[in-house]
Formats: C-alpha cells, structure tokens, sequence
C-alpha cells in the first residue's frame, strides 16, 4: 500500500508536468497574438539551422587544418624522397663518369652538388618549429657532407686523369661511398617516419570527419523537416484551424444553424470570434424581435408579388379581414378590395410601383363574413425583390370618428347658425374671418362683403382712428367684459349692442369670437317697463289720494262732526292707506334701488344736516309714542347722497320708535373712523332674537307676524335701508340683546372711493 | 288767497279744494284740463296755479308752457301736483319755472301749509 501511494506520489508529478506542458501548448496555441506566433514560426527554424551551419562550420574548419597538416607531411616526405634520389644520383653520377669518362656526367654532377644543399635547406624550412627534427635533419646533413666529400676528392682524382687508376683501385673508396649513402637514407628515412605515420593518422582522421558531416547533414535535414513540420501543425491548429471554426460559424449563421462553440483564448481569433458569437446573438435577437413584431403587430404586414399575389401575410390578417395568413398566400390583394374601390385602388398601387405617388391607398375591403373594413396600405415596392411590401391598418374607427366629427360639426354649424347673437371669429389685428349668418342679418352685409374687413367697419369711431389702435382699445374693453357699444349697419342705423370677446387658440395662433347682441329689443322693453311703472304709480296714486284726502278730511272733521265709532273705524281706513301708500313707494324704491336705476346725488356735506333733518322728521312720531330723541353733534363730512341718507337715518329712528316703550329714549351716536363714518341708533326696547338678525335686511322680514299689524311698516324699510348704504359702498348691521334693546348701524366712506381709483 | 286747481281727476280736485278750501280756508277755482285751467286762470287771476302734471291731452309741462305764453297768466306762480315724485321728475319740472312740486298722495290737512310755504319763499 505504502508503496503504491509512493509510486502514485512520484506519478503525480509527472503527470501534472505533461498536463502543465499541454497546457502551455494550448496557452500558446489559444492566447499568443497572430504577430507573436509568426516571430516564433520564422525565429525557431532559423535558430536550429543557425545553430546546424555552426556546427558544421566548425567541422569544415577542422577537415581544412587537417588536410593542411597532411598537405605539410606529404611535402617533407617528397623533399626527403628527392634528397635520397639526388644522393643516389650523385653516386650514380660519379660511378658513370669513371666507366665512361665522359663530361656529360661531370656537368650532371654539378647540378647535383647545388641542389642537395637546396634540398636540405627547404626541408630545414618545413620543420622550422621542430627543434629534435632540425637536429636531427643536422646529423643526416652531417652524413651527406662527408659523402659530399668524399664524391669531390673522387671527382677530382677523375679529373685528374687518373680514371684508370680508379678504376683498379678505387673499389675501397667507392665502398666507403655506399655505406655513408646507406647511413644517410637512414637517417633519412629516421626522419620522415613521423610524418609517414602521420599522414597515416590524419587520413583515417579525415575520413571519419567526412563520415561527421554526412551524420550532422542528416541529423540537421531530418530536424528541419521535423521543426516545418510542428511549425506546420502549430499554426495550423492555433490559426488556420481556429480561423477555419470563425468561417464555419458565418456559415452556420448564414444558413440558421446553431454555432459552434467559442473558441477559448484570448488571440485575435478568439477575439474575432467571441464579437462574432455577440455579434450573431444581437442578429438572432434583432431577427427573434422582427419575427415577434411582425407576428403580434395590430396591423398586417404582408409582401405582393408583382402580379399582385400575396407571398407572405402576417398572422393579423385573421383579425383584420377573418382570413388565416395561408388562406391568402397565393391569391391577389385585389380579391380583398371592395368592387367600387377597385379601380382607383389598382392605379394608386401601380402608381407607387413606378414611384409615381405617395406610399400609401385608403380603400375598403371586404372580410371573410363579408363586413366592410376600411383600411390604409402603407406600401413600399422593393425593385431587387420584386415585390411590393405593405403595412395595412384598420382606419375604421377612425372613419366613424372623423363620420361622427363631420356630424357634430354639422351639428355646431346649425346651433351657430341658428344663434340669436352674432358670432364673428376675428384675428389678432381684427380682421373678420368668419362670421355666421345673425352677424348678416345684424350688420345688413352678407359674409362676402364682411370677411376680411377690419371689425372697425362694425362699430362707430373716429375717422383718424387707426384699425391697430381700434383693435387694441375694443380687446382690452371687450376681452372676458360684457360692453355695450353702438354698432352701425351697413346703412348707416346705429343700433344698441352688447359686445363681448372670448379668447381661443388656433394652429395659426390666437383668434378673437366677437359676440354681439343686439340691445334694440331689450331697450324697448325697459323703456315700456319704465313706462309700465311710471302708469301703474300714477294710476294707483291718484285713487289712493283721493281716498286718502277724504278719509283724512273726515277724521280731520272738515265734513262734521263723527261719533266714537265712526272715528275709530274712518281712522283703520286711513291708517291702511297710508300704509298702501308706503307699500307703494317703497316698492317703487326697492325696485329702482335693486336695479341700480335709482338716481343717486352724490356730496360732500357735514354729516350733523343728515342727523338734524332726520330727527326733525322723526320727533312727531316720537312724541306720538312718547319716545325721546337724542343726538350726537359731529363735524364730520361725508360724501353721499343726503336724500338717500336721510331716509335711511329716518327708516331707523321710525323702528327704534315703534318698538321703544313709552318714556324711554332713542339715541343717535356718531363713531369716526380711519376713513369712513359709523352712524348708530340705539333703541332701548326688547331687543331682536338672534335668528332674526341676519333676516331683518331681507324682504319682508319682521320679527313678528302680527309686527306688521300692530306697528305699522312694510317690511321693506331696511331692505332699502341696505340698498342705500350698499349704493354708498357701506355696511349695515345690527347689535342686540334681548329684552335691553337693539343698536342698527351704518357705515359710510368719508371719500369718494370711486373717485380715487379712478386716478 | 285763490287757487286754480287744474287736475283731470274729478276726485282729486275735490280732495284738494276741500283740504284747501275748509281746512286752509282758501278759495279754490277748480279746473278740468290745461285749457280749462288757463282759461279759468286768466279770468280769475289767482295767487297761484296747482297744476296736475299728468293729465290727457294737455298735460302739465304743455299747460305750464301755454300759461307762461299767456300774458295774462304768465306771471302767476304754479305749482305742480305729480304722482310720479322721482326725483328726477321733480328736477325737470322745477326747471321749467315750477314755484314747487308736490307729491300725490298729498296730506289734506298740511297741503294749505305747504302752499302757503311755497309762496312766502319765493
């Protein structure tokens, strides 16, 4: 076990080296840059064959220093050869001239004698460096000179005739010749056996250096091969491979197939092919949305061909027409058109196919149950494709909208028609530009004559006036007002109208609706109404004075004597027309008050005459009823009406008095203030219940019921009274507690308000 | 004293020449329209003319004027009864030489006063 686990723990190792490795492949292969692995495919070759020619090179170098060494032997072993030769020759030389005689081999002999020291001398040069082979070579020159010798002294005895003698006797000397020639060849041959044996050497040298080359040659040849050959398979499968992959998914893409997977790495490839991935996602993304967009859209999308069949319809065609899109695909959009529709339909398409018209036919069509639906081509014809490619919406709704508009269009027009005003729409300087048929009748023009004249042609002005200013002054009058001004007609009749402007926007900016009634009718009615009131006051006044003054005359005793009885009952008689009288009056008085008809004296006068006369009026009564006055004396002004305000001051004192009892009194207070003036008339009677007080001012209103009977009074005094301060710009109230008595007031302003805001 | 009472209103001119007559203790020539008025005008020569202002045919403003162009009556003061007491009435008729405007309904038993007034003011 123990074992085992060593050996995997040695194994594992291993293993992870060959892993690392192949990993360090697939780095390379996946994550260097395409200029990276060119450097390598070109740099690695080129160091191993620089590194081969090195080797060889040096091998070269060595087979050259040897052949030179060998070239230097051969040279020592040819010189010593052709000493030896010249030694033998000489000898030869010397013997021949003793047999013969003859000259030719004395002047060979000389030839000789000069070229063995030559000899000798450039063998000395070979082995210059060679300290024992100089020596050496020093001992067989030694030999050779003392041969040398000897052939001389043997040569001279020849030259001097004595041949003969030689000839018998010369045999000792010639013996002593051959062994000195003998002992020179050996030394001679002493010293060419090195380079004998090296030439021996260097020969078996050379071949085995031959044999060197022709191994690294071929250990270099196969490398090479080998080396293109990784080269081959590494950038096939870092490049051509991976790039091969990228074209197979443009491929892929192209046919709707699904990619391969990313290439991993980080190398241009890599990179290529990782924006290529994103690049077909966003493709089939875009085509998966497209597809989506055409199947869900509300409207169909269709594609005609050119003889104006359907190729493709879009799913919406069941929803638009009742058709599935494979009931359409091969049949003419004309078949869908409504008859009366058709012709038209067929030239605006054939239009748009030359591009002779916009890109779009409003048209009826008729669904599968044989209902009408009114649709808009939008159309685009594609001349690569040859076919027409179309969007068709359902405007129905928007036919029965634009239907029900033109409808109630109509139905405006009459009410504008038919309105009793007239209606003009005018623009920012005034110009009219429409106007309805009232404003005809009004103005005495007809609309030709009237639009795009200036409203001023309407309306009376003055004859330097200028149309912008006219036009400015009746907006800023007129703008959100009722006004009235005089019209004029086209001849020449002024007549009374009530003007009034509205404001609206248009695309093309602000127009004016100028309203304009017509006062005329109106007038006469208020001027019969003043008529009416002015009779019914007269009519009514007349029978009434006339009862009035015979009662009065009766109980004043003008006309006799009257018993207890007939007084008491003439005396109700009178009483009660003096209250219709009142009723009468102050009916009238409320009625022209309430209509702001009633004249109005405005003043500026000191208060206490309004106070005095009010008084003086009132104390009659008050003595009537046992009631005293009292009043305060101020020195203030007051700009009113003094008529108005001494009815009003009266009107109060009159109640104060009825409802005082006798003995009590009924004081007038004056209070200033900041700029107005408050009149008070405080009565010390039973006071007015709290629910009554805000009723009091109104309309016949009274406390009580039976008030009107028992104290006399219309029950309209303080509804006038009111009215009165109201005309002033005052306030009226009252203050009271029950059983101690009221305090009714006034307030006045002191100034003219009006006036100021004037200026 | 004399009083021309012109008024179309037979009532009326009772009422008042009774008010004038028994209560003011003034005499009183009644009339029954402006015509009547000014003639009765001219013959009795009154101290003042009390003139209906609104009376048919000839009413009070038109007899008014005819008196003025009358020089028998054109100095006598006049004095205008109206039912129609606006004050804008009253202005109007002033301005036409009216001594003074009195209302209907009138008081019988202040009327001979009131008169008598307007004559001492002016």
């Amino acid at each position: 076990m123990a074992t085992s686990r060593l050996e995997n723990d040695r194994s594992r190792p291993q293993l992870n080296w060959s892993l690392s490795l192949r990993n360090i492949g697939g780095y390379l292969r996946s994550n260097l840059k395409l200029s990276h692995k060119g450097i390598i495919l070109v740099s690695v070759p080129l160091f191993f064959e620089l590194m081969f020619l090195g080797v060889l090179a040096s091998l070269l170098n060595q087979a050259e220093h040897q052949a030179a060494r060998l070239e230097h032997s051969r040279s020592i072993i040819r010189h010593c050869n052709h000493l030896i030769q010249l030694m033998y020759d000489s000898g030869a030389t010397i013997f021949g001239m003793t047999l013969s005689g003859e000259q030719s081999f004395s002047d060979k002999y000389g030839v000789l004698m000069t070229e063995i020291p030559a000899e000798f001398k450039k063998l000395d040069e070979l082995v210059l460096g060679d300290a024992d082979r100089r020596s050496r070579l020093a001992q067989a020159k030694a030999v050779a000179d003392r041969l040398i010798v000897l052939l001389d002294g043997y040569k001279q005895s020849l030259d001097g005739g004595q041949r003969l003698a030689l000839l018998v006797n010369g045999k000792a000397k010639l013996k002593e010749m051959k062994s000195l020639i003998d002992e020179l060849i050996k030394f001679m041959q002493d010293f060419v056996l090195p380079d004998l044996n090296r030439q021996e050497v260097d020969s078996a040298r050379e071949l085995e250096t031959r044999q060197l080359v022709k191994g690294f040659l071929l250990i270099g040849i196969f490398f090479n091969v080998l080396l293109a050959f990784t080269a081959a398979v590494f950038f096939s499968k870092s490049v051509a491979n991976r790039l091969s992959s990228v074209t197979e998914n443009t491929r892929r893409l192209a046919r709707g197939m699904e990619l391969k997977p990313p290439i991993p790495g980080s190398d241009e490839i890599a990179t290529l092919d990782r924006v290529f991935h994103a690049m077909a996602g966003q493709l089939i993304e875009a085509s998966r949305k497209e597809r989506a967009v055409i199947e869900n859209a509300v409207d169909v999308i269709c594609s005609i061909d050119a003889e104006g069949k359907f190729l493709a319809v879009s799913p919406a065609s069941f929803k638009l027409w009742g058709y599935q899109p494979a009931e359409l695909i091969g049949y003419s959009y004309t078949e869908l058109i409504e008859p009366h529709d058709l012709d038209d339909s067929i030239s605006k398409f054939k239009a748009i196919r030359l591009g002779l018209s916009s890109a779009s036919v409003e048209n009826r069509t008729i669904r599968k149950d044989r209902t009408v639906v009114n649709v808009i081509w939008s159309a685009y014809w594609s001349d690569v494709e040859r076919s027409m490619f179309c969007v068709v919406h359902d405007i129905t709704g928007r036919k029965h909208a634009e239907d029900a508009l033109k409808a109630s269009e109509g139905r405006v027009r009459q009410i504008i028609d038919a309105m009793p005003v007239g209606l003009l729409v005018v623009d920012e300087r005034g110009q009219i530009e429409s106007i309805n048929p009232r404003t005809e009748q009004l103005f005495g023009y007809n609309s030709e004559e009237l639009i795009g004249q200036h409203l001023m042609l309407l309306f009376p002005h003055s004859h330097d006036e200028k149309p912008e200013s006219f036009a400015r002054q009746i907006f800023e009058k007129a703008l959100g007002h009722v006004e009235e001004r005089e019209a004029v007609k086209s001849n020449g009749e002024l007549f009374p109208t009530e003007l009034s402007l509205t404001r609206f926007e248009t695309l093309d900016g602000n127009r004016f609706l100028a309203n304009v009634l017509d006062l005329t009718e109106r007038r006469e009615v208020e001027r019969l109404k003043r008529e009416f009131v002015s009779t019914v006051s007269h009519e009514l006044r007349t029978p009434l004075t006339a009862i009035r003054g015979s009662l009065t005359l009766i109980t004043a005793g003008a006309v006799g004597e009257l018993s207890e009885q007939l007084r008491k009952v003439v005396t109700i008689a009178e009483r009660n027309t003096i209250r219709l009288i009142s009723l009468i009056n102050d009916l009238l008085d409320l009625d022209k008050l309430e209509a702001g008809k009633l004249d109005m004296h405005f003043d500026r006068f000191p208060l206490s005459s309004v106070i005095e006369r009010s008084v003086e009026s009132v104390r009659g009564f008050g003595d009537q009823h046992g009631v005293t006055i009292e009043a305060d004396n101020t020195a203030a002004q007051v700009y009113a009406d003094g008529d108005r305000l001494v009815q009003v001051v009266v009107n109060l004192l009159s109640n104060a008095v009825k409802f005082s009892s006798k003995g009590s009194a009924v004081q007038v207070r004056v209070k200033e203030e900041q700029d107005s003036v408050q009149i008070q008339v405080i009565d010390h009677g039973r006071g007015i219940p709290e629910r009554y007080k805000n009723l009091l001012f109104q309309r016949f209103q009274q406390v009580e019921v039976a008030d009107s009977k028992r104290r006399g009074g219309t029950g309209l005094g303080l509804a006038i009274c009111k009215s009165i301060v109201e005309q002033h710009k005052g306030t009226i109230g009252v203050e009271s507690e029950e059983g101690k008595g009221s305090t009714f007031w006034f307030r006045i302003p002191t100034t003219d308000n009006s006036k100021e805001q004037r200026a | 004293m004399k009083v021309v009472i012109t008024d179309d209103e037979e009532d009326i001119r009772s009422v008042a020449s009774m008010s004038l007559g028994i209560l003011g203790g003034i005499d009183v020539v009644e009339a029954e329209s402006g015509k009547d008025g000014i003639a009765k005008a001219a013959a009795e020569q009154p101290d003042v003319i009390l003139l209906d202002a609104m009376m048919p045919e000839m009413d009070g403003p038109a007899t008014l004027e005819a008196l003025r162009n009358n020089p028998d009556t054109a100095s006598i003061p006049v004095i205008f009864l109206t039912a129609k007491a606006i004050r804008s009435e009253v202005d109007k008729l002033r301005s036409m030489g009216a001594l003074g405007v009195l209302s209907k309904p009138f008081d019988p038993t202040t009327l001979a006063t009131q008169v008598r007034e307007m004559l001492e003011k002016s």
